[in-house]
């Protein structure tokens, strides 16, 4: 795997943010010394935990390397349990939050593991893949279950993934999107492969969660236990594709 | 959880119908052993090609072959130093240990016990037919088998030919009690089968293991001339392996239980049982998709990894004082006294491992663990949580493992030599599914711990400086070695140098060091029972076999050297291990 390639820069960004994880979040990060120096500057750091699911070899973990450091791999090997990755996301406004992201394995054996993973999270981005039909059934079954014992104010975006195999496609953009309008979700068709969609689809679910400190100490100890107001996320249902570009918000880490 | 020695098992089955006519290839031939342990020097070794595996099917005349009790080999000078050495205390296999030692036990987890294969209507003419080919077969082939010295030349033939018929790629095959296919090993590139046949060989497989079981019995392999079929039965799972290697059936039977292990890894044995209880048609692939590369990998490392084949571990050579510093670090706090284990490992050696009190770790559960961590996923995500189900801890239950990367941190500035790709791996066991955010926060100050200290560095430099030559012993004509300490339950072997930095004298090389262990524990039933000394010498090789209270010792020599240089060498290489083995062994792991 493309191990090679990661410099001496992302090597000292893994072990710094191991370090980093360790306050309780969200709260105000400001021990400057400890962050790479493009965000050094920030005041505060909020941390939301993010969880993908799917099917298997719809390209989740693939999603998340784009995402993360910007790299595809022709060839993966399947995930293992739950891979956990964080990646920081610069607002418009120039501040910063963290993603601690978790990448589940879409087997069918660790179906009974994934509301471990989306129990406390604060949003889920349901990948299925354009070119099978069956896998966008699989993505259905799984914003139900978010609905039904998720947060209340989980943030779902429901994203089409290897929108660069037009020429297979199973799932037009028209029947996902009108899904995702019904069921009030955030929706849009990525490549993880040519980078198309990703970084603005964790960039729009960041726009929408709340900028502001919890109310109380609700799930204090984890990171993600953010009670969101329900209200926050209103216009539910955007298209992406129709949005402004989040300009500038994949270079918030220096990967 | 039942243990069984499945040599022991088998071969005390009166009724058992393997087509090896006596409990074992090497059971049979080993009176001809001790026969020849008289004239080991005089047989002539020049007939050209290697006798690979002595306990074929037909002991090819040429082969030399000596067995010696215990008195009479060494010379009493090299006895009397040997008897010197001491490793430590011996009640090795007692829980108090590191690891445990099983010695022979590589174990089962039996899931069902009781053996009761699906029954079917139409297959009742299939197994007739089976039965009655199978007998004619047997009649046929079986006297040329054992006794007909015309089978000589082909024997001869086949080793002569290029090396890559030498050592056919071994045949894995995983199926149900229903003849559903569950994994199949990768297919040699010469092979031509498609996997429909593969598909339909495994009906038939499990047409073969149901026609033994109507019979309340089990088959355990199938000897077909150079090749044997071996059959380990683990219902609902049958596991196959097709072998021409020779190699004895101990250890066949031996990988196909680690295959068994991992399966039980991923899909814990009660879940197994239940799955198959409710529906016995149940395809298996769908709930071990993703799993097939654990299993792709075990099959690639069993071909040489003699950690496995000796049930111990490998320990990562380095400096004692720094390893203890290390395990200091790794002692969890009070917060997670529930961890089961941590383990530090790195290249695929163990840096450290650190555990409670009352655990050992079972070295066929450490094999599993090393093995999913070596997985590609995970080498490429640097923190994973994921279920595992450790079956020689609790064949029934999931731990949950926290598997991080460490990675050093690199200064600005420095020239950037330091790691090149030297990954250190961080396996922290838990039986808490929810223990994650505890886990993670401990283990991140580990990493900075032992980023900090530099101790990271001194794992990556002990990492290039581990591997040592069997020349750097300094005895002339030795190959190759594999001592192991069997109070530590760890092994320690050079690299492998010329002849065997070629694959298939490595294969041949570790054959023979196989057939030595099952000779030396008595595995295959021999009437003799375990043996201290095993002496086997070919035209490319001679390998000696030493068991004694401390330790036992595998060495290749060349083969034209007399034995007493065999002895010699074993003797000094016992001293050079006890000069170094603060080094090379892991000892003295904190507990908590």
């Amino acid at each position: 795997m493309a191990r090679g390639v990661r410099g001496p820069v992302s090597l000292r960004l893994r072990v710094r943010l191991l370090v980093l994880v360790i306050a309780p979040c969200p709260q105000p990060v400001g021990a400057a010394s400890l962050l790479p120096t493009t965000i050094s500057a920030m005041s505060k750091q909020l941390s939301f935990k993010l969880v993908l699911l799917g099917e298997s070899a719809v390209g989740k973990s693939s999603l998340v390397l784009r995402f993360v450091k910007d790299q595809f791999d022709d060839y993966r090997e399947s995930t293992i349990g739950a891979a956990f990755l964080t990646q920081i996301v610069t607002l418009d406004d120039g501040s910063t939050i963290k993603f601690e992201i978790w990448d589940t394995a879409g087997q069918e054996r660790y179906k009974s593991l994934a509301p471990m993973y989306y129990r406390n999270a604060n949003c889920a981005v349901v990948v299925y893949d354009i070119t099978q039909s069956a896998s966008l059934d699989k993505a259905r079954t799984w914003i139900r279950e978010l609905q039904r014992q998720a947060d209340p104010s989980i943030i779902i975006a429901l994203c089409g993934n290897k929108s660069d195999l037009e020429a297979r496609r199973q799932v037009t953009k028209e029947e996902a999107q009108k899904y995702a309008e019904e069921e009030g979700l955030l929706w849009t068709e990525t490549s993880a492969k040519s980078g198309e969609g990703v970084t603005e689809i964790f960039n729009t679910i960041a726009r929408k969660l709340p900028t502001s400190p919890p109310p109380g100490a609700r799930g204090a100890t984890t990171s993600a236990s953010r009670a969101a107001p329900g209200a926050n996320g209103a216009p539910r249902g955007v298209d992406l594709n129709k949005q402004p570009n989040a300009a500038g918000g994949g270079d918030a880490c220096n990967c | 959880m039942e243990h069984t020695r499945p040599s022991l098992r088998t071969s005390a089955a009166p009724r058992s119908r393997s087509r090896s006519h006596t409990p074992s290839p090497s059971a049979r031939h080993f009176p001809r052993l001790l026969h020849s342990s008289m004239s080991y020097s005089s047989l002539p070794s020049s007939a050209g090609v290697a006798p690979t595996v002595p306990t074929a099917p037909a002991l090819p005349p040429h082969l030399s072959v000596a067995v010696a009790h215990d008195p009479s080999l060494p010379s009493s000078s090299s006895s009397s130093s040997v008897s010197g050495i001491e490793l430590g205390e011996n009640g090795s296999s007692s829980s108090g240990g590191m690891i445990m030692n099983t010695e022979v036990d590589v174990g089962t987890v039996d899931v069902e016990p009781d053996f009761k294969p699906p029954e079917g209507d139409a297959k009742k003419a299939l197994r007739e037919q089976l039965r009655r080919s199978l007998s004619k077969r047997e009649a046929a082939s079986d006297p040329s088998q054992r006794y007909q010295p015309k089978r000589e030349p082909t024997e001869i033939d086949e080793l002569e030919s290029p090396s890559f018929d030498a050592f056919p790629v071994r045949q894995y095959f995983v199926l149900t009690n229903a003849g559903k296919p569950v994994f199949m090993s990768r297919r040699s590139p010469s092979d031509a089968s498609t996997n429909d046949d593969r598909t339909n060989i495994m009906g038939i497989m499990q047409a073969i293991v149901s026609v033994f079981a109507d019979d309340g019995d089990k088959i355990r392999c199938i000897n077909a001339g150079r090749t044997r079929i071996t059959f380990l039965l683990r219902s609902p799972l049958y596991y196959v392996c097709v072998s021409s290697w020779r190699e004895p059936e101990s250890v066949t039977r031996t990988h196909l239980e680690y295959l068994h292990l991992q399966i039980l890894s991923v899909i814990t044995a009660s879940q197994l049982a239940k799955i198959f209880e409710r529906r016995t048609n149940f395809d298996l692939r769908r709930l071990l998709g993703g799993t097939e590369t654990f299993l792709h990998s075990f099959i690639e490392q069993l071909e040489f990894d003699l950690g496995i084949s000796n049930a111990s571990l490998c320990a990562l050579k380095m400096d004692p004082v720094v390893r203890a510093n290390i395990a200091e670090i790794l002692v969890p706090p009070k917060e997670l006294k529930d961890v089961l284990y941590v383990a530090l490992v790195s290249s695929g050696l163990v840096v450290t491992l650190v555990r409670p009190k009352k655990h050992s770790i079972h070295p066929a559960d450490l094999h599993i663990l090393l093995n999913t961590l070596s997985s590609p996923s995970l080498a490429s995500t640097p923190i994973s949580w994921l279920p595992i189900c450790l079956p020689k801890f609790d064949p029934n239950k999931f731990l949950h493992a926290y598997m991080s990367h460490l990675e050093e941190e690199v200064p600005n500035g420095s020239d950037g030599e330091n790691t090149d790709g030297i990954a250190v791996r961080l396996a922290i066991m838990i039986p808490d599914k929810d223990g994650f955010e505890r886990v993670r926060q401990w283990a991140g100050s580990v990493a900075e711990a032992l980023s900090s200290s530099g101790l990271l560095e001194s794992i990556a430099s002990a990492c290039r400086a581990h591997a040592y030559l069997p020349m750097d012993i300094g005895i002339p004509g030795l190959r190759h070695f594999v001592y192991k300490s069997r109070s530590l339950v760890q092994i320690t072997m050079p690299a492998w140098a010329k002849p065997y930095d070629e694959l298939d004298s490595r294969r041949r090389l570790v054959t023979l060091y196989q057939t030595l262990h099952d000779v030396l524990h008595a595995r295959s039933g021999q009437p003799q029972g375990p043996l201290k000394l095993q002496y086997i010498r070919t035209d490319k090789e001679s390998v000696m076999g030493w068991v004694t209270h401390p330790f036992e010792l595998y060495l290749a020599m060349s083969p034209g050297l007399p034995k007493s240089a065999v002895v010699g060498a074993a003797n000094a290489i016992a001293r050079w291990i006890k000069r170094e083995e603060g080094k090379l062994f892991l000892r003295d792991a904190p507990v908590f």
